[in-house]
């Protein structure tokens, strides 16, 4: 048995609630409580009103290096090494704060919070086997990149966007009818 | 002169007082926002009523502008339709900014 104390259990399972409400997976929650599957599914129900949703996690590591997800990914990187470097939380507790922080940034300048908590617990276990974060040559902020490619001279996505970055389908009809009129 | 004093002084409280509060709310998250140590916000926090008066009745501004490198001056001040992207930049930045800490 893992959990002997009562208030200890108490503890797993405000944690537990807290993940729910943040939208974790059954997994996360699995992997970060030590509660059984059978009380976290009990609990899951009771809290969200609904069964979690079945499945495999998201596993690939190259959603974080696209252009939108990657700017997302690595501000709230960058807000959980902040946390960790300066402040006591580690953790989950430290990813829990690191998220909540970048969900305010997010409704704070109308944008979509495309980055979840399950992909942000992902993330963190990602750092240092298959990402890592490197400095923007030409702004010094840190970027998530592919731990594994060679990334001395790396500009940012902020500062060189990609041509298609922010494009929408039909904008780019347009250009490319305006190419073949000319 | 005397009504600019007047208006450092209230902002100089404002801030305190705030700070006070968003420590005292959530520690590791004032850190975050505030970008000051862990240590200094404890003193700050720590602060009585009275030494929190005596501090705002400077003659100068207790807060700093935190966007002193260019670049984040120049991000934060972009305007136009795409605005949430320089913001999402400057944010990025800052988390690599060192926090203001006791010497």
């Amino acid at each position: 048995m893992k959990n002997k104390s009562v208030v200890s259990e108490g503890k797993q399972i405000q944690l537990a609630i807290e993940l729910i409400n943040l939208g974790a997976r059954l997994q996360v929650l699995e992997s970060e409580t030590g509660l059984s599957r059978e009380r976290l599914l009990k609990l899951y129900k009771e809290v969200k009103g609904e069964s979690p949703s079945k499945g495999m996690l998201p596993f690939s590591a190259d959603w974080f290096l696209s252009w939108q997800p990657n700017i997302h990914s690595s501000l709230f990187v960058d807000i959980y090494h902040y946390l960790i470097e300066h402040t006591e939380l580690r953790g989950i507790e430290a990813l829990i704060k690191a998220y909540r922080l970048y969900l305010e940034h997010v409704h704070a300048n109308s944008l979509e919070p495309i980055l979840t908590l399950t992909r942000a617990w992902t993330l963190v276990r990602f750092l240092g086997s298959l990402l890592q974060t490197v400095p923007c040559k030409r702004c010094g902020g840190h970027f998530i990149v592919h731990r594994l490619e060679l990334n001395s001279n790396y500009v940012c996505g902020l500062c060189r966007p990609p041509s298609r970055a922010g494009k929408t389908k039909k904008h780019a009809t347009e250009l490319t009818q305006a190419a073949l009129a000319a | 002169m005397a009504d600019m004093m007047g208006e450092i002084r209230d902002l100089n409280l404002t801030y305190l007082m705030l700070a006070q509060q968003m420590i005292r709310e959530d520690k590791s998250a004032a850190v975050y926002r505030l970008g000051v140590s862990q240590q200094l916000a404890e003193i700050l926090s720590d602060l009585t009523p009275a030494q929190v008066l005596k501090m705002a009745g400077s003659n100068v501004l207790l807060c700093r502008l935190r966007f002193d490198d260019k670049l984040i001056l120049g991000l934060l001040s972009t305007h136009g339709k795409d605005h949430a992207m320089p913001q999402s930049h400057a944010a990025i930045l800052m988390a690599q900014q060192p926090v203001e800490e006791l010497a």
